[in-house]
Parts: C-alpha cells; structure tokens; sequence
C-alpha cells in the first residue's frame, strides 16, 4: 500500500496550531454582544419533592432578565427513544444532590450567582436511594414512578449451552469484581452559548459530541421546528463520552435564551461537571469461567449489574454492551449474561471511552489470568489458544471482519520481553498480559431509521479549493485531519487545499456524532464515497481532452496524468477549470449506512454491540509492588493495537497511548467517593487523575489488518486499548507479590492488606512460597 | 463562584501593611502568593472586604546571612526561589526536599514560604464549594455546628497539610513577627495551636516576615517522606520530616522528627531526640521513635485514604526517613516533578 501520498503519514493534526498558540476557540471563549451568563441553581437533597419554588426575589433584581424553572422545561428528554425521563430543570422532584432546580440569566456572572441565591424552594424530602442493591429491592420512593424497585433495565441472554461448557472444563472460578465509578475529567467544563436571533430562529454553540442529537433535543423542548434550531461545535477539549448525549446546561441556556430574547451562555463549574457526570457506572460483575485442560475457555457466564444513577441515558446500551462484547475477542461458544441498570440518588452515568465494556474486561482478564495459571500455563499462551478463526459470526451474533489480535499478543509479547520476564521476576516486580476489543462504530442507530449514519458533502470551485461540508464532530480525536486526508489522497492534492466545514447544522449534513468510535470508519466511508465521485467529475473533463478513458487517469501531486502515458499531465487547478466548464461548480456527495450483514442477531438486546468492525489489542504491563506500602510503580505498558490499517500513525499512537493513560487512572487511583449520595470529591484536586509522573512510558505498537470495509482498511483505534491496561496491571501485581485485588482502584490500601492476609495464611500453613524478606 | 468583590490594598512598607491589618481588624485578610487564599475565597470560606497584598513590600524576599549566623529567609521568597538558593539545597537538605514537594511547579511559582507556614487547615468537610457545604448544612468550622469527622465533639480537627513547617521544625527554625507592638522573634513550634479552627498564634494586626534558619542546623542530615496519591499536585496525606547530625563514628548528635497531615498541627515527634542522641544505628531504636510518631499523630476522615492506613504509614515513613539519614538506606528514588 505504499502506492499512497498522504494516507499513512503522520500529518500535524489539523486543530493542533489553534491549540498550542491558545487561540483555538471553544465554546466558552465565544462572546457577543449583549450576552447574559446564566447560573443554575442545584438541590442540595439527594431525592425530594420539590414542593414549591419562589423566584419572586431574583426575578426582582434588575441585572436579571429570565428566570426558568422546571416549567420551562416541561417536555421530558433522553438519549434513547426508550428513555425519555429527563427534565433539564427537575418538573416535580430532585433525583440528586446537584440537580438542576431553576436558571437565571443576568448581566453578570458575579449577579447570576446573587440570584441563584434569592430563589426560595421549599422540598418534601423523600427516602434517597444511593446503594444500587439496596436500590433495587425498594419498595416505596421509587426514583421514577415507572420503573418498579428502581430498575431501569434487565437482560439476559444466553448462547449455546452452558451445561455442557461447564462440564467440560478441568477448571472452573467464579469472582466478583467491583468497579469504582469514574468521571470523563475531560479538560474542557461543559459550555453552552445560545443566541437568540431577531427573526426567532435560536444558534446554539455548544462543547457537544453530537450536535444532531442536540439539534432534535433543542427543537423538541423548545417545541421549535428543527428547521429553526442551528446546532455549531466549536472545538471541543475532550468529550470521552461525556458530551455525547444531551447535557442539561445544553436545553437550560436556549431556554433562557429565549425567555430573555438576549444571548445567553452558561459554563459549568468543573464541580458542576461532576453533576452532569454521565461516566462510568460503579459495576458488579460477578463472572464465572471454565477453562479445559487445554486451555480453551469452555464456558462464560456473567452477571453485571450497574449502578446507573438517577436517569436511564444511554444505561441501557451501557449494560448491553458489557455482554455483547464478551463474544467477539476470544472464541467463546458457550455464554450467558444477566446484565441489570439499576437507578439510584446520584448523578445520571452514560458512555465513556470503552463504553460498557471496560470493567468487565477487567473481570474477564483477571479471572482468565487465574484460570491460566490453575491449568499451568503461560497466561499470554492461553489467549492464543482461544482465537476466533476471522472472518467469522461470533456466538452472540457479531461478525468479524478482520482480526490483528494473534499478531497483537505476538508483537506485545516480543517487545515487553515477556517470555523471559513472565513468572521469572524477583519478588516485588512482575509482568502481565491482558487483552481487549471495541467496536469502529454502532451498526445500529439509536434512533431507529434507514437513513445513512453520516453523509459528507463537496464543493470545487473556480479557485480550485476543495471544500469538505461534514457533520462529523472533531472532539479532539482527530477526525477532521483523517477526513482532510482522504480527500487529499483520492483527488491528488495537497491537504492544505482542502477546507473543513464541520459540524453546523445549518451547512453540513447529518452524522450521528462522536461516539463509539465510529467516525473515521463512518465519515471515513462517506468522504472516500464523495472525494471519488469529485474525482469522477473532474476524470471526465480530463479525458475529454486527452481522448482518453477516465478509467486511465491517475490524480497525484497537484496533477491529473494518464497512467500509461505520464507526459500527458494538467495540473489540478486547471482539471478544475476544465471540469467547471463542463459540470458548473463541482458539487459531489458521500454517505455511509453499515451493511445489512453487520447489524447482528434478532434477539431482544441484540441492536447493540454489532459493528461493521473490531479493533483488537493486546498489552503488556509491567510493574513493581512496595511491599510495605502497597504503592506500585508502573514500568512499563506495552500496548499493541489493531487499528486495520493507520491513515495517521502518530494519531494512532496519541489515541492507543491517550486510551491506555486513562486506563491506568481508572485502575490506579481514580474514583468518585459517595458518601450518602454527596460526592466528596467534585474537583480535580481530590479526585486523582493521574500526572505525567504516575505514567510510565507506554509504546504503541500499531497492527494493521486491513478491514475489508474501513476506508482504506482502516478501523477504530480511540477507545479498544483502554480495557486492557487495567487488567495488565492487575495482573502483573499478582505477579509481583502473588495477591489479587478484584475491586478498583487497586489501591495501595487494598495491596497492603492483601500481602499481609496472604502471608498470615502462609504462616498459618506453615510454609511460605515467594512471599519475599520484608517484614 | 467568582471571586467576590474586595478592596485590595497595596502597602509598600511592613509598617503601612500592619497598619492597615489593624485598621480592619478581622475584615482584613493577608494575601501572600494566594495558592491557599484565592481557592478558598471562591469556595466562600471567608468574606473578607479588604485584601493586603504583601507582594509590593521590599526586603520580604530572598535568603542572606543575618548576624548571629541564622540564614534568615524573607516570608514573600517564593518556593521556587527557595528551592533555586544554593545554601538551602547544600545545608539544610530537609527544607529543600519538603519544598520541592509542594503542590506542583506552577504553584511553587507563587506560593511563598510565609504563606506555606500559615496555610489554612484543611478537611474534605470545608474546602468545598459554597453550594456543597450548605447541601450539608455547614460543619463546625463554617456556618453550621456539627464535626462531621467526629460528630459530637466540639472540636475541629482539620488537618495542618503543609509541608515546609515540618521540614523547618526539624531544623528548629524561629520566626520574625512584625505587628502593632513591634517585633517579636519566636520559635516556629510555638506559632501553631493544634485546633482546625484556630490554627496560628498571629495576632491582629500581625505579619510573620522572615523565617530563620540555625546556623547549628546547617548541614544536617535531611529527609522529608511525603505520603500522597500523585507525584505532584496534591497535599500531604501524612508527612515526616527528619534532621540528624551524625558524627564521624555514626553516633547521633541530635535528632528532630517532626509530622504533618495528621494533627491540625504540624508536631514535633520528642523522644526522638530522648530516644536517639548519643546512640549508634539501631533498628530497634529507630522503631521506638517510628512507634512515638503514631502516639503523637491522630489521623481522622478529615483527609483521603483510610485513618488506619495514614497511620500505618506515618509509622513505616519515619522509619525509612530515620533509616536513610542513619543508615543510609533509601527506599525509593524522589518522584518529584
């Protein structure tokens, strides 16, 4: 594939000048004339019924212009069709402590925050739910009248035939492993401008992941034709699921907007950024396996049950995908899952980077490590004994396109030397291995319909720029640099030709948004589909001129040529000319909808976790354990990633090493701390994102398999490598001090406690292995 | 929140600065680097109306000798300016070591060592939002009557959490106050009363201006262990300063341990001293001194981490901090930004 000019090289990003001179604007650094700054007043009760609310006081400062209230607000909203049951002002009840009660909008922020102040609400506190498996045995209280005993959503599936699976393994463990719930801390607060325009249309620019979704959420509750809502992503400073459904400053400003009939712009608080929250759930999986004496896996059975927070959001995919992908990374026959959302008193959780599938992959990695050690074998040999034969249906209906896991593990293992490290370290030092997948893209919509999932339009005109009108929303992942790249390399020309237009709803058509790793597989499809049907158009007129068939064009370097005869050449402004000559302004169209074939099973549940491909990873970690502390230095991460092939490879790197980061903090150290519905720890000071000087040095290593579907083979590679690198560590711990901690964080308490329980029954048993000198 | 309105007041000498403290009596605060400060007016921990910021006021920076051999070091020296002095990196190894753990780079650039030795106390029950505390109906210290760490009681614990005040008790550094009666020179260990709400002996109208370091002091053996989450950023969640002077022989001299991040002060550890002067390296010694840490420190919720396990560590962290400056065994090589 070498043939290629600008596919596969590591161009600069497109938005990286406007962020390292800082004059890149996000939402929050827009301001026009005669803007308001809005301020949200939040219930300082986890559940109350919300018994009357007095703004007479506010509204009676002159610095404020509107007030809003749950009335304003009263069409119910959610991501999912099936879930409407969010209000971005609370109608009737509060559901969390810092739940959104009223607005103001002043000409201020100093005069906003004065008159959140002056609103009186007087609350009927109700019993708060906030332990999901107390939760869900309630009997009274429920957080919404129609989901009895607080559960929003249950599950199960089942594959094949457990019985039997189970009675053929030589060994079989059940664990439960608890994950810690934790937040996107994407740099960026959430920050909402909308501007009210004279003619009544609203513009809402917005740090969103998907303004189609904003677009449709603004027109309905604003009860607005769509055709008179525009939605603009700003660039964004990280969305990681966070941004990627409805945020209720995001409904409250346009709300305020127009009461005010002046712009109005709110940004959160990073502490209000820990209400709107929508991360990932706190998650009870309890997993049981069976492994022959050969090593393969005979059997999975899980029980996950999540602790959704006080609205369903996207819960219901959450917990489906944690089932539906324990099926397409290793070859599993036999596989059940009971997954249950379960709705409590705190803020509402949502996707995040690795969607559902992340703690459970901890589960299965963790459990998979033990299994293989039970049957004496090398953990890394084990995962090659347990390959899918690609391509291939998955049990569970998933299908599998390309497959770089076998050389994943094999480049991972060979990196990290681990054939002579694992097993082989002194006490206090250890290696581990861990595997994960995700899906490139949904190959269902959310909102059931045939329409494309995303369309990219093009323009040329007489200045030979070539104009790219896509809705797909750069968040920082680097989907305008790809789709600029695509352009570049179809038509022959350079990428500083090309203009991207993104993500306005009022000039680019429909992409569904930032999510599930979709867009440079999606987007991708779509802008290959117009570049090539711009090229076609310019081939033509070409050819007309040199007699000969398009067919025999080539475009590269600035140029058009004849493939077997290169001295016939034109440079591309002047193709251009030629072409608009012909066709007028050159106007070409691309779409993308996933195959029939990749949209999955019948069964219920079964819409989500098919994909029209799968990444693939493999890592290793390796680390040190004090055992007088239990603090652990992490080494080293070696993080080999099948992205199908790697249209930016520094790109690549910046997402698989970004991916593994924000794994590391999930299972070091980061977690929101309830204490009865109240988070004790809403800001970056206390909850513990990692700095550079917890991070190893993590290698990436980039796979390519060359999906048969992506554009230029390309699939996802933002979001596969998270889930391994929490295992890897879990791993590598058990194989430096011998204990195995099942819950997050892996927490220095919980090492320390483990080492000394463990050495108390080696004592006890009188003998000890590798328990090492310290006292 | 934003930061709420104030008057800030500029003074160019020490005198017009105590002046104006005592002008405005309890409505005036002392802004020094405003790390500590800033934070907490937006969380609306105080309301004060008047500001006196220090930074215009000459002479209040910088380390020199002063005539009884003391290296005396102005209050408004920054931590990075600190950290930049050679005297302090070559002679009193524990100061530089605490210093250089003290949130991260940026705030080192600001912050000062007169600001760090009169930080605020802290506990995750009061440094939170206006709207998290009044979720919660205020705790003892602010605006409401309950102790959240220990219901019931009438005290407040929240926890000393700097890192240089156990460094320079380990060096038995004294102070330089100045205020309306004049200027008074004091032990450092005698400027904190070990009670979260009430936590230094300034009195009004008073400013600590200098910070003095004992020339018996200089070239002490050093180590300050700090026991936190990350590498930077983030507060104590127990500390152990240790200074030692060891004889050719290995015999201790004197010794001084002091703690912090687990008392609303931070404490001298004294049978260090007691326990340890004239004596050769002993393990066993060394654990009786780790063992009077853990008497003399209280962990309690007021921080992260579990009270059992900052207690477990500030015992093993004096231990590894008496065993490096006597034994010479480092455990772990400095992870400091």
């Amino acid at each position: 594939m070498s043939t290629h000019s600008i596919i596969g090289k590591s161009i600069p990003l497109t938005d990286t000048p406007g962020k390292v001179t800082g004059l890149g604007i996000y939402a929050n650094d827009i301001a026009v004339p005669g803007m308001l700054f809005g301020k949200i007043l939040h219930s300082p009760h986890a559940h109350a019924r919300i018994v009357r609310i007095d703004t007479s006081k506010a509204e009676a400062m002159p610095e404020v212009k509107a007030v809003a209230t749950g009335r304003d607000t009263a069409r119910p909203y959610g991501v999912l069709p099936i879930g409407h049951d969010e209000n971005a002002l609370a109608f009737d009840r509060a559901r969390y402590i810092g739940d959104n009660i009223a607005a103001v909008a002043a000409t201020s922020e100093e005069a906003a925050e004065r008159a959140i102040e002056l609103i009186e609400v007087e609350y009927e506190v109700l019993t708060a739910w906030t332990d999901p498996l107390v939760s869900m045995n309630a009997e009274k209280d429920w957080i919404h009248e129609n989901r009895p005993h607080n559960i929003e959503k249950e599950y199960k599936h089942e594959f094949g035939n457990l019985e039997e699976g189970f009675a053929q393994a030589a060994f079989v463990r059940e664990e439960r492993y608890v994950a810690a719930e934790i937040n996107h801390a994407a740099m960026e607060p959430h920050s909402t401008l909308a501007v009210w325009e004279p003619d009544g249309r609203i513009t809402v620019h917005s740090s969103t992941q998907v303004p189609h979704y904003l677009h449709r959420t603004i027109a309905d509750v604003l009860e607005l034709p769509m055709s008179q809502v525009r939605v603009i992503k700003p660039m964004v400073g990280g969305g990681f699921g966070g941004k990627s459904e409805v945020i209720p400053l995001e409904v409250i400003t346009p709300v305020l907007a127009k009461k005010a009939r002046r712009p109005v712009k709110i940004t959160y608080t990073r502490e209000e950024v820990f209400y709107a929250h929508r991360g990932r759930p706190i998650t009870i999986v309890d997993l049981k396996m069976g492994l022959t004496r050969e090593g393969k896996i005979s059997a999975v059975a899980a029980r996950v049950i999540q602790d959704g927070g006080a609205f369903g959001g996207y819960g219901p995919v959450t917990v489906l995908y944690s089932g539906a992908l324990l099926g397409a990374l290793y070859d599993v026959r036999n596989l059940r899952f009971e997954g249950r959302r379960v709705l409590t008193n705190k803020p509402a959780c949502g996707a995040m980077r690795g969607h559902g599938t992340v703690n459970v992959r901890f589960a299965f990695e963790s459990l998979l490590d033990m299994l293989a050690r039970d049957a004496q074998l090398d953990p890394a040999e084990v995962r090659r004994r347990n390959l899918l034969q690609a391509p291939c249906i998955t049990v569970n209906g998933l299908r599998v396109t390309s497959y770089g896991l076998p050389e994943c593990i094999e480049k991972a293992v060979e990196r990290s030397g681990w054939r002579e490290k694992n097993g082989k370290l002194p006490y206090g030092r250890g290696i581990g291995i861990a595997c994960s997948h995700y899906v490139s893209g949904a190959a269902n919509p959310i909102i059931r319909s045939n329409m494309p999932h995303t369309t990219v339009n093009m323009k040329i005109d007489r200045d030979a720029a070539v104009t790219v009108f896509t809705g797909a929303s750069d968040i920082g992942q680097g989907s305008d640099t790809i789709q600029v790249q695509i352009t570049a390399e179809v038509l022959g020309v350079r990428p500083e030709r090309i203009k991207l237009v993104a993500a306005d709803t009022e000039l680019t058509p429909v992409d569904l948004g930032s999510y599930s790793s979709r867009v440079t597989f999606m987007a991708g499809n779509a802008c290959l589909e117009a570049a090539k049907n711009m090229r076609e158009q310019i081939f033509a007129a070409v050819a007309k001129k040199f007699g000969c068939a398009p067919e025999a064009l080539e475009a590269r370097h600035e140029e058009i040529f004849v493939k077997n005869d290169p001295a016939q050449r034109m440079p591309f402004d002047e193709a251009v000319v030629r072409a608009i000559d012909f066709h007028g302004t050159l106007v070409a169209r691309g779409s993308y909808a996933p195959p029939e074939e990749a949209r999955g099973g019948k069964f219920k549940g079964a819409g989500v976790g098919p994909s029209p491909s799968y990444s693939y990873g493999a890592q290793t970690a390796e680390v040190s354990v004090d055992p007088e502390t239990g603090e652990v230095t992490i080494h080293r991460v070696v993080a080999a990633h099948d992205c199908g092939k790697a249209l930016n490879p520094v790109s690549v790197d910046g997402q698989v090493i970004g991916s593994v980061y924000m794994g590391l903090g999930q299972a070091m150290q980061e977690q929101m701390e309830w204490n009865e519905g109240r988070l004790m720890n809403p800001s970056f000071l206390d909850y513990k994102i990692p700095t550079t000087l917890e991070t190893p040095p993590i290698e990436s290593i980039i796979v390519e398999s060359e999906d048969p579907e992506g554009p230029f083979g390309a699939k996802e590679a933002g979001e596969g490598s998270l889930a391994a690198a929490i295992p890897a560590v879990a791993n590598a711990i058990y194989d430096a001090v011998g204990v195995r901690i099942t819950t997050l964080p892996l927490s220095r308490e919980k090492i320390l406690a483990a080492i000394r329980e463990k050495r108390k029954r080696e004592q006890a048993a009188g003998g000890s292995k590798k328990t090492g000198g310290a006292a | 929140m934003s930061l709420p309105a104030l008057h800030v007041v500029r003074p160019k000498t020490v005198d017009e600065a105590v002046r104006v403290l005592a002008q405005h009596g309890p409505q005036a605060m002392i802004l020094a680097g405003g790390t500590d400060l800033l934070p907490n007016l937006q969380m609306r921990l105080y309301a004060p109306q008047v500001l006196v910021a220090l930074k215009e006021i000459s002479g209040l920076r910088g380390a020199r000798a002063a005539k009884d051999g003391a290296l005396r070091i102005g209050a408004l020296t920054t931590l990075s300016e600190l950290l930049a002095e050679p005297v302090v990196r070559q002679k009193y190894a524990v100061l530089a070591k605490a210093a250089a753990t003290v949130a991260g780079p940026l705030q080192r650039n600001m912050a000062t060592l007169g600001g760090n030795l009169c930080l605020e106390t802290r506990c995750r029950w009061y440094n939170q939002s206006h709207f998290w505390r009044q979720s919660l109906g205020g705790c003892l210290k602010k605006d409401g009557t309950v102790c959240h760490v220990a219901p019931g009681g009438k005290r407040c614990w929240a926890v000393w959490s700097g890192d240089t005040a156990p460094a320079l008790l380990a060096l038995d550094a004294e102070i330089e106050i100045a205020g309306p009666a004049g200027e008074r020179r004091i032990p450092l260990e005698s400027l904190y009363r070990n009670d979260g709400m009430n936590r230094i002996a300034l009195q009004a109208g008073e400013i600590l201006t200098a910070v003095l370091l004992p020339a018996a002091k200089a070239g002490w053996r050093g180590v300050y262990n700090k026991l936190r989450l990350r590498n930077s950023i983030d507060y104590p969640l127990a500390g152990v300063a240790v200074a030692m002077d060891v004889d050719g022989g290995g015999v201790c001299r004197d010794v001084r341990v002091a703690i912090s991040a687990v008392n609303p002060a931070p404490l001298l550890v004294h049978q260090a001293g007691e326990t340890l002067i004239g004596k050769k390296y002993s393990r066993e010694l060394i654990e009786r001194v780790a063992h009077a840490a853990i008497q003399r420190g209280k962990p309690l919720t007021t921080s992260g981490s579990t009270p059992v396990y900052r207690r477990e560590m500030l015992e093993l962290y004096t231990r590894r901090g008496l065993e490096e400056v006597w034994g010479g065994r480092t455990h772990s090589a400095d992870r400091n930004d």
